[in-house]
């Protein structure tokens, strides 16, 4: 527990979030734009993009600690396509669904699916392995439903649906942006005053049991949390994988995995990897756009497959 | 503290698993200081009795009227968790088994027993904390290696980071389910002689463990179980007997004699 040099790894996360935020305003698609147009685009989508980024990336490393599983994470675990599928079907059934550039339905989106994966993941015969492929099979269904919902329903619905599926910050706009800031502010807050219940449920269900740690209510307040968490960041962006799997595991080789530590940096880390994500895809294909998902998912599927076979934790749950 | 010598009471204790019923009105009682072997055969109850003390299985609903746990005279089950894990630990195979998905280190590990007693926010740096972990660590021997990574100890190493955990937990009710059953010779000598330790500053403690002669060595007193009920409670030389080791191990032909050095009963295995 060596606080000082965590204090420089804090230091240089924060400073890193910073330079990536300044050239998100510098770097764009046009060069030279007034300060005035930075400030009305690139503005709301860097401020956005770090919102999302914290989020995602503290919803992660909270999921991982709550189901034991190091693969969690709101898009493997369908908790993402939940909230995509409440925000499409929101927005198409009324003027409601869309405040500020965000989608409030994607809050009952992520509950209801949070809710089913809640419910199996209580039976006992419900390992690691079983879980994730719930997820899988609930992110599948979430998407196809998007998919056809907006084709049925939307004009032009096949651009919809890359904006929602892959991830997109190009709705922001700087109420919606710094709502969703605050709001993530106040969850991440929220999840880090759990970190005695994260921390214990690292020793499992019984362990964290036999600490003194209420595990059927902490649960049930954490995944509260983490959806809350999961639908602003949906409803501003849509869906963007594998941020909230890899940043926390290289948040807990630098601090370690104890959530005081772990979670306000996995929050800086997290919102410095999404802006920069969102820098790339802006840039990288002038002058059109990558969907931000993609670039997420260029860099998390290699790896994603480094963690799995490395750790080799499926083999070792099916034998237990 | 004082206020009864009875540390620990359980009376008409009840448990299911679905139809199968694996504790059946067990009751018995723990002193202050005293050490107590818990014994008997695989499926007699052993895990299942520490586990519902623990409060890590909940009592069943409806809660049976005549069935309690007091600790100290007060109803453990109708406590808050963290009433009870300040004064009762448990360390059980699942610490030893678990894979460990994330990196946590020995001395990490050993914190997280304070779960239940770290209120604020900056504990974790807390000077006070830190030389409670330091200390229990020191005490189990495990000091040395509280920066290795807990997937990367080996068992019996594990188990004694678990056994700090207790320590560093603050209960002086310690509940070891086959706590010690991977250690080296060494290290069970270490261990026995700081539950012995433990023992004479009022800690209570109660070892579940396979090895009888093990067992026997550090416990003055024993309780016996077979099929969820109990066989047997008091002195171990009383209870460890070749008409009770009959009973549970039907066919095996135990002989008991003192051991020539401890005095403390053991078994031998009949002559081929």
């Amino acid at each position: 527990m060596a606080i000082v040099s965590r204090r420089k790894i804090y230091a240089l996360a924060l400073i890193a979030c910073g330079v990536s935020f300044a050239l998100a305003l510098r770097l764009g698609a046009v060069s030279n734009l007034t300060w005035n147009e930075i400030v009305q685009l690139r503005l709301p989508r860097a401020v956005l993009a770090g919102a999302v980024g914290m989020g995602l990336a503290v919803a992660g490393a909270a999921l991982q600690a709550l189901f034991a599983n190091p693969l969690c994470e709101p898009y493997t675990l369908g908790i993402s396509s939940g909230a995509a599928l409440g925000s499409v079907i929101g927005i198409s059934l009324g003027s409601w669904g869309l405040v500020w550039g965000l989608a409030p339905p994607a809050f009952l989106g992520a509950l209801v699916f949070a809710g089913v994966l809640y419910f199996f993941a209580l039976r006992p015969s419900f390992g690691n392995v079983s879980l994730l492929l719930m997820g899988v099979l609930l992110g599948f269904f979430g998407t196809s439903l998007v998919t056809v919902w907006l084709a049925l329903s939307d004009t032009n619905g096949l651009q919809s649906v890359m904006s929602w599926l892959w991830g997109d910050f190009s709705r922001a706009r700087i109420h919606g942006a710094v709502l969703a800031l605050v709001l993530n502010l106040g969850l991440t807050f929220l999840i880090i005053l759990r970190w005695r219940e994260l921390d214990a449920l690292l020793t499992g269900e019984e362990g964290a049991a036999s600490l003194g740690i209420d595990v059927p209510a902490a649960r049930r307040g954490l995944i509260l949390l983490t959806s809350l968490v999961i639908g602003v960041c949906v409803s501003g962006a849509g869906m963007i994988g594998f941020v909230g799997l890899l940043v926390p595991h290289w948040c807990r080789r630098w601090v370690g995995s104890l959530h005081l530590a772990l979670l306000p940096l996995a929050a800086i880390v997290g919102a410095t990897v999404m802006i920069v994500a969102d820098m790339v895809a802006r840039v990288v294909a002038r002058p059109n756009e990558l969907p931000v998902g993609v670039v997420t998912a260029l860099i998390g599927v290699p790896a994603f497959w480094l963690i799995l076979f490395k750790r080799n934790l499926p083999m070792q749950e099916q034998v237990r | 503290m004082s206020q009864s010598p009875q540390r620990l009471r359980v009376r008409k204790l009840n448990h299911c698993y679905r139809d199968t019923s694996v504790l059946k009105d067990v009751s018995f009682e723990l002193k202050t200081g005293e050490i107590l072997a818990l014994l008997g055969p695989n499926g007699s109850g052993k895990s299942t009795l520490l586990k519902r003390v623990a409060g890590i299985l909940p009592a069943p609903r409806p809660h049976g009227q005549s069935q309690s746990i007091l600790y100290y005279g007060l109803d453990v089950e109708a406590k808050p968790h963290s009433w009870r894990a300040s004064r009762i630990a448990y360390v059980g195979p699942e610490f030893i088994s678990a894979p460990y998905s994330f990196p946590l280190t020995a001395e990490e590990a050993v914190f997280l027993g304070r779960s239940s007693l770290n209120r604020g926010i900056f504990s974790l740096g807390s000077r006070a904390v830190h030389l409670a972990v330091a200390d229990a660590m020191r005490r189990c021997g495990c000091w040395e290696w509280r920066a290795r990574d807990l997937a990367s100890l080996s068992g019996g190493e594990r188990q004694l980071v678990g056994l700090a955990r207790a320590i560093a937990q603050g209960a002086s009710l310690l509940l070891l389910d086959e706590a010690l059953s991977k250690m080296d010779l060494n290290h069970q000598v270490r261990v026995g002689q700081l539950l012995k330790d433990l023992a004479a500053q009022d800690y209570s403690i109660v070892l579940v463990s396979h090895d009888l002669n093990l067992a026997s060595e550090w416990a003055e007193s024993a309780l016996l179980m077979n099929q969820g009920r109990v066989v047997a409670q008091g002195a171990i030389s009383d209870v460890l007997t070749e008409a009770h080791l009959a009973e549970l191990y039907p066919g095996c032909g135990f002989q008991v004699r003192p051991s020539p050095v401890s005095g403390a009963p053991k078994i031998y295995f009949p002559q081929k």
